[in-house]
């Protein structure tokens, strides 16, 4: 099914809109990028400051104008849907999650991106296809409260949540619903076994999903610990007594994507932000930010603080074909 | 008081009587103009609030969303009878009535206080505890999360300081605090609605019953608030169905220890699954609106053959119970109010907006930075700019549609009113999430050469659509307490229609217009499930610019837009008052 939407978004490709036939010079694409003058971005990276610097950087480096437009991720897929439906094809790039973007890959909301000269440095375990290019990771780790957790008592391993100690004094993301919550619990699943999130059920962790509010929850001492946490949002605690913990089985994680939208009124532009997000100067502006670069050679060049949080192992990611099933099975465990 | 508005047009007269067959005339047009401007009227009507539910309609009916191949089946109505569902279902009307009646009780003894009272400060007070209703509900969720939280909420902390116990006094993660949450929405959302209306109360009525022998209370009972029926009984349920339609108190206190009602599990098959149901919910949306329209009904009955006429051609002037000491108890009532709904949550947002953090009050901390943040970022004052263009015409629009759909329904006997009236009335009915998508729905396949997708009109009427339902509801409560003498006096001296309308019904209850407008100017300022939908690049509006900082971890900086909107309506109240002073002296 997937393959041959997939196939024929690649028929379609070769006919629609202005965009350059595969093996023109880049600098062809470059041109044609400055002459549509403006991009569309759709986004579910709600008011990400990151975001903002290499878009920024994107309009002095081309004086191309960049319009951002920036919902949540299933809000934003139901505007492109509705949108593509009616004929209107207003946005050209569109960036989110990775089982959000498998399933509008599969709707066939997308058109193949052509040759981006800057794929070729990502590095595994992320990689592009014809339509999907990472753009930046989402790491999960663990997050104490300073002042609540002596260092003795820190969770060293993802089993250790698991102690008595912790029982009922865990907030959460909710593992039922899609975000986070969801991705820790398939990769929890996945590496430890059923046993394991049965007994982590039998923790009562409390479920929240507001997140920034959970963590300045946490920041207060209402709770010692929290799952999952991003490790991009240690940025807005910093000064807070809290302190994120990758355990040592490594850190579960998930990837946003980027994909140029079918009949991008702008595809050269489109093309060009993309290498532009894949170029070491926009990258290292979300691996210090405590997103996970995509790219090689940039997580050795982060700044101290988050350079050893940001080397530790990826743990594993959701299966979008699994996910509906998995948040079923979520539901009958933590009820 | 009504005929020093009246205007003497002899010559109108005149000619109606030497020239009959003009009148014919006139006649003719004025029935054909009116069924032009009935037509013209249901077709606007239909175009704002039915179209959108129809889009959902399909939507419910529909395998997949318009514009997906897929079958028609009633799946989504089947998956509704669970026995998840009508715990939910429990839940949603449990919490709502609760905090329906609590709060109705609670609106209508300040709203006595202060309309019919010689309490002192009544004035200040009336604006200052009608303050929680504009207040973004994340805000004073995140307050009163810090507030009442049972580990370390600063009220639990100061009760085990003072008893020296281990106990929890309050914790707001609990049906309770659900109710209480919404509670600080519903109880000046009725008393804004209530307390006009006791102004409006011809006080001879209340004269009559006292001297008949009744007691006081027996009075208040039996008279003022049988008079007030039409404004209670359209505040209770325009507060029952929103209490229904309630998410961000659910979602806040309710989720995390597994209270889940409608809202929130339609927010679920939209939002929380891989591959959002959009069929189960609108299914859903549509079975919590034939709920209330029983509701609907109940009031039509209950309301039907009575009449609550107080204010007539004849003068009279309003007065104020001197209540002797006991005006400092209810002085105490309104204070009491004020602290626990307004100082302390407000009060919390204030000092937190001077700290780098919320709920971190260390001297290291202070800072200036939230406000110079906000105050530099160019996104929030384009957003800005769009919301009060969007705030002033679409207050303004539809406070002139609601009136107009008010009197027609309450005024006149013409054909076609009952369905103006459940038209005017159907965006109230549907949960906002759901009519968001209905509005996206509908405005993305209109014609390409309808420039509304896309452009602010996309929001401007998605916003008087979803602001008619309160514009006719507080314009009807204020013309069905204004006796028809009036008005048949007006078109006796040869006023026009028009001219009635403007300078008898609308000079009368201009109060209840000043505090729909502003009801709806707010909630234009506060709504985010159409916005957020319908925006653009560039009609950015103040609810989704919060929402942007809310969910990139700056809670502060949405402290201060909030703050900022306390003093915006706290200037939108006092010119109200004002005025409403400036025309009843005896206030």
């Amino acid at each position: 099914m997937l393959r041959r939407s997939v196939l024929g978004m690649l028929a379609a490709g070769a006919t629609v809109g202005p965009a350059l036939a595969q093996g023109d010079d880049w600098a062809k694409v470059v041109e044609a990028a400055r002459k549509e003058g403006k991009l569309v971005i759709y986004t579910a990276s709600i008011g990400s400051p990151f975001h903002k610097t290499v878009i920024n950087a994107f309009e002095q480096k081309y004086g191309i104008q960049v319009e951002l437009l920036e919902a949540r991720a299933s809000e934003v897929r139901e505007r492109v849907r509705v949108e593509q439906s009616a004929g209107r094809f207003l946005g050209d790039i569109h960036h989110n999650g990775s089982t959000t973007t498998w399933l509008m890959t599969r709707d066939g909301n997308f058109q193949p991106h052509g040759p981006i000269p800057n794929i070729k440095n990502i590095v595994p375990p992320y990689d592009a296809d014809d339509i999907r290019v990472p753009a930046e990771v989402i790491s999960y780790c663990l997050m104490v409260n300073r002042n609540l957790v002596k260092p003795a008592d820190e969770p060293k391993s993802w089993k250790d949540i698991l102690d008595p100690r912790w029982t009922g004094k865990i907030l959460s993301d909710d593992y039922r619903a899609l975000g986070g919550g969801a991705v820790l619990f398939v990769v929890m699943y996945d590496t430890f076994g059923k046993e394991f999130v049965e007994k982590l059920a039998a923790q009562k962790p409390v479920f929240s999903r507001d997140i920034q509010n959970s963590e300045r929850r946490v920041a207060r001492g209402e709770f010692p610990l929290y799952i999952p946490f991003s490790l991009q949002d240690y940025n807005n605690l910093k000064g807070l007594p809290v302190k994120p913990i990758v355990p040592i089985e490594g850190r579960p994680y998930v990837r946003f994507d980027l994909t140029v939208l079918k009949n991008a009124p702008r595809p050269n532009a489109a093309r060009l932000f993309i290498n532009h997000y894949l170029e070491p100067d926009s990258q290292i502006v979300f691996a210090n930010a405590g997103y996970n670069p995509v790219v090689k050679g940039v997580v050795e060049k982060t700044v101290e603080e988050i350079r050893p949080l940001l080397a530790t192992k990826a743990l594993g990611t959701t299966v979008p074909e699994r996910q509906d099933a998995m948040l079923e099975l979520a539901k009958q465990i933590f009820k | 008081m009504g005929s020093a508005t009246l205007e003497e047009r002899p010559d109108r007269v005149t000619v109606a009587a030497n020239f009959p067959e003009r009148t014919v005339l006139f006649g003719g047009l004025r029935r054909h103009g009116r069924l032009f401007g009935m037509g013209a009227l249901i077709l606007i009507l239909c175009f704002l609030t039915l179209y959108p539910m129809v889009m959902l309609l399909y939507g419910s009916l529909h395998s997949t969303p318009p514009g997906i191949p897929g079958e028609f089946n009633l799946d989504g109505y089947a998956g509704l009878a669970s026995a998840e569902n009508l715990v939910v279902l429990a839940n949603t009307v449990g919490i709502s009535l609760v905090k329906t009646i609590l709060s109705l009780a609670l609106a209508i003894l300040l709203a006595w206080i202060i309309a019919r009272t010689d309490t002192p400060g009544r004035g200040v007070l009336e604006v200052l505890i009608t303050l929680p209703f504009f207040i973004p509900p994340i805000l004073t969720a995140t307050a009163w999360a810090m507030l009442g939280n049972a580990q370390v909420g600063t009220i639990n902390l100061v009760w085990r300081w003072l008893t020296g116990s281990e106990s929890t006094l309050v914790d707001v993660y609990s049906y309770g605090g659900v109710i209480w949450h919404m509670m600080q929405y519903s109880t000046p959302f009725i008393f804004l609605f209530v307390v006009d209306a006791f102004r409006a109360m011809d006080p001879s009525l209340e004269e009559s019953s006292r001297m008949s022998g009744a007691t006081r209370w027996q009075t208040f009972w039996r008279i003022t608030l049988a008079l007030m029926l039409p404004v209670t009984t359209s505040a209770f349920i325009l507060s029952f169905i929103r209490g229904m339609e309630s998410f961000e108190s659910a979602v806040f206190f309710g989720t995390p220890v597994g209270i889940n009602v409608i809202t929130t599990t339609i927010y679920n098959s939209i939002t929380q699954r891989a591959q959002p149901d959009y069929q189960s919910a609108t299914a859903l949306g549509f079975a919590a609106m034939a709920l209330m329209f029983l509701l609907l009904v109940l009031q039509g009955r209950l309301l039907r053959g009575r009449s609550f006429t107080t204010v007539t051609g004849k003068g009279y002037s309003p007065n104020v119970m001197r209540l002797g000491s006991m005006r400092w108890v209810t002085f105490a009532v309104c204070i009491a109010f004020f602290i626990l709904t307004v100082a302390l949550p407000i009060g919390q947002l204030l000092l937190s907006s001077f700290f780098r953090f919320f709920g971190f009050y260390e001297a290291d901390m202070l800072t200036l930075d939230h406000y110079r943040s906000v105050w530099e970022n160019s996104s929030f004052w384009r957003a800005f700019g769009n919301t009060m263009l969007l705030g002033v015409v679409g207050a303004t629009v539809t406070m002139a549609l609601g009136g107009i759909v008010a009197y027609i329904t309450t005024r006149t006997r013409w054909r076609g009113r009952r369905l103006i009236d459940v038209l005017a009335w159907l965006p109230w009915m549907m949960p906002g999430m759901v009519l968001g998508i209905g509005f996206l729905w509908g405005f993305a396949i209109l014609p390409h050469a309808i420039p509304i997708y896309g452009t602010l009109w996309a929001l401007l009427l998605a916003y008087v659509a979803l602001g008619t339902p309160v514009a006719v509801r507080v314009t009807s409560a204020a013309y069905q307490q204004i006796a028809t003498d009036i008005e048949e006096c007006s078109r006796v001296h040869g006023a026009g229609w028009w001219q009635t309308l403007g300078r008898i019904l609308i000079a009368l209850a201009w109060p209840a217009f000043a505090v729909g407008w502003v009801l709806i100017f707010f909630g234009i300022m506060r709504e985010l499930s159409a916005s957020i939908l319908l925006y653009a690049p560039g009609t950015e509006v103040l609810s989704v610019v919060m929402l942007k900082m809310w969910v990139s971890g700056k809670p502060e900086e949405v402290s201060v837009i909030g703050l900022a909107m306390l003093v915006l309506v706290l200037v939108f109240r006092w010119v109200q008052l004002k005025f409403i002073k400036k025309r009843i002296s005896t206030l």
